[in-house]
């Protein structure tokens, strides 16, 4: 009816467009199902699985509740076979002992009387005659032979002679050959056990609609509540897609699957955040970074060329510019190797290396550079020579990062110290001074890139060398510590850096490259 | 010298073309994979100069096909591929050396020249001279006007590579990757340390310095009292 109203209002638009044909689509159902799309509904798996359920569960019910009425149905026809059997026996008995008249008495004898109404006894002679002039003696031998009990439901009154009683009731029947001709038959009414069984057999239809239809119920309550989940995930995924980044997936206090996937999804999100932040941070710090000497390089330019100079000037300022450009395109080196690095770019260079023959090479090269250059003790303490798998150049880029901080930021007459102790399994590589060290707060710091602490804004770098520590340090999956060398003097702690590695680490970071370079 | 230049960046190609030709060499110059390598089989050239990535045919394939027509002349391969591995393709290839972009002409002119030394060198003998200096790789001994010179191993390997490209000018980068094996960059000047420190062995005892410094370049070991030319 609503349709046929739809329908009319449809006709009575002046413009049918294609709108209203979407609109009565949506307004045939309810309302809680117009709020979703129902062809998605029937397309969530919580549906189909619910469905799934549903009819095994109905087939299982209906499986168990049709044994149970199969054999209560076999229980009543063995115990009314039972009691005609019983009854056949005593009637055959007595036919056996060679008195048909005793025994059409003692049928007559039952028929009149009330047996409850429930046996009705029949010797039903096709031909009386024939079974007159049989001899009485050669009954009982041939009625062995002969005998045979048949049973089968009589559902019609109509199979009966006519005379009985009780019509229209379901009876069961034994059939019994008494001898040629000559027929026992003795009937059980069963309308009480059959009424019993047609109520069970009804429950039992009833039982399994009941199941296939809640099952339905519940597989579309649990197909909607799960796609209103999805949407509303959905919905905050898309407000993040557009920019907001600030955006969370909402948790409920249920604690379930779908709290939980959010709650992954949103530390997701706070690492992607965080990384952005990161990005936005490190390209702010480029462009000030890159900017600055670009600036310099081009007024230093610009002012040499306001008027005619020497030509030793000329060259003095252009070998200025040549050391300005050097120093951009190290910086640039720099973060593209660190870029790199962070990549996880694995390389084929890796290789066997022994850390502690490395160690003695840089020491070798910067005792030389810490006596001549900063007036420094250098000391060595490499107790062992690990065995790790590594790309040596990079490591040895880290090292030499280290010991040139160690050198830059030691005063004169300090100590700088390399040292390596650990076996091939796990060992440590430190370099340490006693200089003024990094206070614990600004530890974090350094290794953002372009970081430079106060201190040593005057001095040469470019803020990138701790972060490619850190990078090389990570690609290794080592771990990095800082600490003060000197703790007894708060005035000048120094520094003590410590790269930990582990060959366990190192195996299974390279496995899982290698699992993610073949799946 | 005659130089084939393979890039594809004309103006970095010109550039490089003035560079060379003021330092004395001939250049040719060649826009693209193709034209390079029909070039290369043309004319014999002393040294090439080969960009890595180049269009219609990649450096790396022309250098393989130049070293399967039996071609040996010396190869530099220039690249802004800037990674161990690329470095380890390249010379694999074929090249001789490996440049990265953006880099001093100074040190590919460095390099150009120890190249082209060692292809003609050939087999060296097993003791190098240079004036009274002499360095024994058999005995592994260092004399200089009959007096010893006692030379750590790492001072020794430093040595014979500057005795090995006399006369040439030898950057900071090469004796790192060549002495030490080294393909990174310390910030700290660790080479000239070490230079001065062998300096100080080789040169202070004596009234004409072997080993000079070349300001914006590196290092040269020569017997000519005249310190070298600067670039």
């Amino acid at each position: 009816m609503l349709q046929q109203k739809l329908a009319d209002t449809s006709v009575q638009r002046p413009v049918p467009t294609e709108q209203p044909s979407k609109d009565r689509q949506s307004r045939q159902y309810p309302g809680w199902l117009r709020r979703l799309d129902r062809r998605r509904l029937f397309r969530t798996s919580a549906f189909r699985l619910a469905l799934i359920y549903a009819t095994l569960f109905s087939a299982l019910s209906a499986a168990t509740l049709g044994f149970i009425y199969w054999s209560t149905r076999d229980q009543i026809e063995s115990q009314v076979d039972a009691r005609l059997r019983l009854e056949t026996d005593y009637l055959i008995n007595l036919y056996k002992s060679g008195a048909l008249p005793e025994l059409l008495e003692a049928i007559q004898r039952r028929n009149q009387i009330d047996t409850y109404g429930r046996f009705y006894y029949l010797a039903n002679n096709e031909s009386d005659d024939k079974a007159a002039d049989k001899p009485a003696d050669a009954l009982p031998l041939k009625l062995k032979s002969v005998r045979t009990h048949t049973t089968r439901n009589m559902g019609d009154v109509a199979d009966l002679p006519p005379g009985s009683p009780r019509a229209f009731n379901p009876v069961r029947v034994a059939e019994t050959q008494l001898s040629d001709g000559l027929k026992l038959t003795i009937g059980h009414e069963i309308s009480d056990e059959q009424a019993l069984l047609d109520h069970t057999f009804a429950l039992v239809v009833g039982a399994t609609g009941m199941t296939l239809l809640f099952s339905l119920i519940g597989g579309l309550w649990i197909g909607t509540s799960v796609l209103r989940r999805i949407d509303s995930v959905s919905r905050t995924a898309s407000e993040i897609m557009s920019g907001d980044l600030s955006q969370r997936l909402r948790v409920t206090d249920r604690d379930d699957e779908f709290d939980e996937i959010s709650t992954k999804l949103n530390q997701m999100l706070n690492r992607i955040e965080d990384l952005m932040k990161s990005m936005q941070q490190v390209t702010n710090n480029v462009a000030h970074d890159l900017r600055s000497p670009l600036t310099r390089l081009r007024n230093r330019l610009e002012v040499t060329l306001l008027e005619e100079r020497d030509p030793e000037i000329y060259r003095s300022v252009m070998d200025e510019a040549i050391g300005d450009a050097d120093s951009l395109i190290h910086t640039f080196n720099a973060m593209l190797s660190i870029a790199r690095l962070e990549a996880g770019i694995d390389s084929s260079q890796w290789t066997e290396t022994r850390i502690g023959d490395l160690a003695g090479e840089l020491a070798e090269l910067y005792e030389a550079v810490a006596e001549e250059q900063g007036e420094l003790t250098f000391y060595t303490d490499i107790q062992s020579n690990p065995v790790f798998h590594c790309n040596r150049h990079l490591i040895g880029q880290a090292l030499t990062n280290l010991l040139d901080n160690a050198i830059k930021y030691t005063p004169h007459n300090g100590v700088v110290c390399l040292s390596v102790s650990g076996n091939s399994d796990a060992f440590s590589v430190s370099v340490s001074d006693n200089g003024q060290g990094i206070p614990e707060a600004e530890r974090e710091r350094v290794f953002e890139r372009f970081v430079r602490l106060e201190n040593e804004r005057n001095s040469p770098g470019n803020g990138l060398g701790l972060s490619l520590v850190q990078a090389v340090v990570r690609l290794h999956s080592a771990r990095l510590t800082m600490e003060d060398n000197d703790t007894g003097n708060p005035d000048n702690p120094g520094l003590k850096v410590t790269l930990h590695f582990t060959r366990k680490a190192a195996v299974d970071k390279r496995n899982r490259s290698r699992k993610a370079l073949t799946a | 010298m005659r130089i084939l230049l393979v890039e594809d960046d004309t103006e970095a190609a010109a550039y490089l073309v003035k560079g060379l030709t003021e330092s004395g060499h001939s250049v040719e110059h060649a826009a693209d994979g193709e034209e390079g390598l029909e070039m290369a089989i043309a004319n014999a050239y002393d040294s090439m100069i080969i960009d890595r990535m180049l269009p219609k045919r990649d450096g790396l394939s022309v250098i393989e096909e130049l070293r399967r027509m039996g071609n040996m002349a010396p190869v530099l391969i220039l690249s802004a591929l800037d990674d161990v591995d690329e470095r380890v393709t390249g010379l694999k290839a074929g090249g001789d050396d490996y440049l990265t972009k953006p880099y001093q002409l100074s040190e590919l002119t460095a390099r150009l020249q120890a190249l082209t030394r060692r292809a003609h060198s050939g087999v060296q003998g097993t003791v190098l001279h240079v004036g009274d200096l002499t360095l024994d790789l058999i005995k592994h001994k260092v004399t200089r006007s009959g007096r010893n010179i006692n030379l750590q191993p790492r001072e020794f390997r430093l040595l014979e590579y500057l005795m090995q490209h006399t006369g040439q000018v030898v950057t900071r980068s090469m004796l790192l990757e060549n002495v030490w094996d080294y393909h990174f960059d310390p910030q700290t000047n660790v080479i000239d340390v070490q230079i001065s420190r062998l300096r100080s062995k080789i040169d202070k005892d004596f009234d004409s310095p072997l080993l000079h410094t070349v300001r914006g370049a590196g290092y040269k070991l020569q017997e000519v009292s005249s310190p070298a030319e600067t670039n």
